[in-house]
């Protein structure tokens, strides 16, 4: 691992002790903004003000352990970066639902169902993929992104809400304006902070437009200011019906985490080329594990945190140390109860306006997730039917009514429903795709756009990734490059390549001498001063290229074997 | 490959638009052991129109490299787009140049 110039501390670095704090501080500013996903849930769960209370200091207690968890290298667990935990908008739905059927018991008792699930399938990951392709888990979280932002919708404007007075509608319209003003308008500081400083407006409007239940009045008045978390709302249970939203949402909380710990891995090292599985393994662990220890506890799923990964790039401080920090804050922070009856008593245009605006940017994520694809007709219609039918649950809730029972559990969750005709689609459009194509080319004739045009077309056809396209692509140009200079006798070049959800691989076979792929690079002396040189140096590239390079020769025939993994 | 060149506030710049391969290559190395040459002897490559690299590039740029910093000039990279970058790092010689991310901050950085 080689440490990138712009970073100030690196991952082992150990920053003087303001670095470390005001750093802890700006995460946790970030990170907290999730807690109003607990807010949100424990109030569909029905609690009171002072029960609410009591969720988000075991919620804090939780970012603690969950941090800790992900930095904190111990066998098999974590990812040993600096990478906190949040409360994760993928559970907020599947929570919502398991709250409102079945309060905290439910909601706590599937909580630790997903997390288990997916410290499961953590060492499975790389497989997962042919079930849950990028384009599908971009779908996800576009739903999640929906129907989530839906949910804090109903609680404003659905048939069971109280009518919304003109005061809340100018204190939502605050909190979510000045969110968005600081977002776009604001400095580099400000937009880190944008959706709190939106909070502390939203808070400071709502008081004086007297939208403060009197009941959180009375509980930070209470509340003493150094006391144990309360469990009293602790119990666990398990609805068979929620396990198909819970396990989605588990996996898309997999695949999020192992994106999250892939951009730590980049933000760390300057050679990064690929992402390194065992840290996304270990970390995706420490993630499940984090969140079986929250529904253990009392409080919902959770996830890495994305922004606060961000941040760290942009301070440029991604040493560990501060991720201790953060941890022992929200550690003390648990044990504050006034702090907690504050964050409880979040008016509900404010926590609507929080909703909408982190929602916004889920659902950006999810079409930038799904974009990532080169998208043929097959890819264009699973996305387009699946994302139809999650809104066509939103929009007519009488599908889910009229449903048989036994599909309930699919049919009454735009998310669940979305999902899995996603997947079924997306498996069933697969068919015919051929998998193996080979193309000639000649040494006298050959031409970078005829071999550019083919694997485009064939990547669009496969679904593959653009980035994986890109390197197979170069790999291929710079080896007819190289070898016609030097190796290539003449008649023909075959490439064929042959993709499944995993792999790449592209075999070149010409007739002449094979072209050497050394481990280093030649020095620049070498470059620059000889023509074996800069063969080898094309060996050294199309080795790190690919990521597993092959060769041997034939009868005068050489054979070149490019693996991507993909 | 098109090869276009332009001086501003002192600096030469020269701007390579689409791919620079083992048929571009000669005309490329050739400009740059020209401009490279010849007083100010500060030169920065704007790469925000180049589509493609390959190994034989290298060996132009650190040919250059070494001419103009024979001459106490300056050699400066800028605006690669992601794959050209990306090329860069594989070929391990991010650390063999100066590079920038616009061209206001490439000729900042040559005339420095």
């Amino acid at each position: 691992m080689k440490r990138p110039q712009n970073l100030v501390y690196g991952l082992d670095d150990k920053p003087p002790a303001v670095i470390v704090a005001l750093n802890g501080l700006q995460h946790c500013a970030v990170v907290s903004i999730n807690l109003v996903i607990v807010v949100f849930v424990a109030r569909a769960a029905g609690g009171s003000v002072q029960v609410v209370a009591d969720v988000l200091a075991v919620a804090m207690l939780v970012l603690s352990i969950g941090t800790m968890l992900q930095t904190a290298r111990v066998g098999p667990v974590g990812s040993g970066f600096m990478c906190p935990a949040t409360f994760s908008a993928t559970y907020l739905s599947p929570s919502l639902l398991a709250a409102q059927v079945g309060g905290f018991p439910l909601a706590y008792g599937m909580t630790v169902f997903g997390g288990v699930l997916e410290a499961v399938v953590a060492p499975f990951l790389n497989r997962l993929r042919a079930v849950f392709p990028t384009e599908v888990s971009g779908l996800v979280i576009f739903m999640v992104g929906v129907s989530s932002g839906v949910a804090g919708l109903r609680t404003v404007l659905g048939p069971g809400a109280a009518p919304v007075s003109g005061a809340e509608w100018v204190v939502g319209a605050l909190t979510l304006g000045s969110m968005a003003a600081f977002n776009i308008w604001g400095s580099a500081i400000a937009r880190m902070l944008c959706a709190l400083i939106g909070l502390v407006v939203g808070y400071v409007a709502a008081g004086i437009a007297g939208l403060f239940d009197p009941q959180t009045v009375v509980a930070m008045a209470g509340a003493p200011i150094f006391g144990l978390p309360h469990l009293s709302h602790l119990g666990w249970s398990i609805d068979v019906t929620l396990i198909p939203p819970f396990a989605i949402a588990s996996l898309a909380a997999a695949m999020k985490a192992a994106g999250t710990i892939t951009m730590c891995q980049r933000m760390n090292d300057a050679d990064w080329v690929r992402p390194e599985m065992d840290s996304i393994r270990r970390g995706v662990l420490a993630d499940g594990l984090s969140t079986i220890v929250s529904g253990a506890l009392g409080a919902f799923g959770t996830n890495t945190s994305t922004p606060a990964v961000g941040l760290a790039a942009a301070t440029g401080v991604t040493s560990r140390v501060v991720a201790f920090m953060v941890a022992a804050i929200f550690f003390a922070t648990a044990f504050l109860p006034k702090v907690a009856a504050f964050i409880a008593g979040m008016p509900r245009p404010v926590i609507v306006a929080a909703l909408l605006f982190a929602m916004s940017f889920i659902i950006t994520n999810g079409l930038q997730t799904m974009t990532s694809r080169l998208l043929d007709v097959r890819r264009t219609l699973v996305l387009g039917l699946s994302i139809f039918a999650g809104v066509s649950v939103e929009a007519f809730p009488v599908i889910a009514h009229s449903a048989p029972r036994a599909l309930a559990p699919i049919m009454g969750s735009s998310l669940v429903l979305s999902a899995v005709i996603g997947f079924a689609l997306n498996l069933l459009f697969r068919l015919g795709v051929r998998k193996t194509v080979s193309l000639t080319i000649r040494s006298e004739t050959h031409d970078h756009q005829v071999l550019e045009d083919f694997f485009r077309k064939q990547g669009g056809m496969w679904g593959a990734r653009p980035d994986v396209i890109d390197r197979a692509l170069f790999g291929v140009i710079q080896l007819v490059d190289a070898v016609a200079e030097n190796c290539w006798r003449g008649g023909p070049m075959t490439v064929t390549a042959s993709f499944d959800e995993f792999n790449l691989d592209v075999r070149l076979s010409y007739e002449g001498t094979l072209l050497e792929f050394p481990d280093r690079r030649p020095s620049d002396h070498d470059i620059q001063e000889s023509e074996d040189g800069v063969r080898r140096l094309a060996g050294f590239m199309l080795r790190r290229n690919a990521d597993r390079v092959r060769s041997d020769i034939k009868d005068g025939i050489s054979r070149v074997h490019f693996h991507f993994d993909h | 490959m098109k090869l276009s060149e332009s001086a501003q506030d002192g600096v030469v710049v020269v701007q390579p638009q689409g791919r620079i391969d083992n048929t571009s290559v000669k005309e490329f190395g050739d400009r740059l052991a020209q401009v490279g040459g010849t007083a100010p002897y500060r030169v920065v490559i704007d790469s925000q129109e180049t589509s493609y690299i390959n190994s034989a590039v290298f060996r132009a740029l650190l040919i250059a490299r070494k001419q103009i910093e024979k001459a106490q000039g300056r050699l400066v990279l800028c605006a690669m787009p992601a794959e050209i970058m990306r090329l860069f790092e594989i070929a391990a010689v991010t650390d063999a140049f100066v590079i920038c991310h616009n061209r206001d901050e490439g000729i900042a950085e040559a005339r420095a």
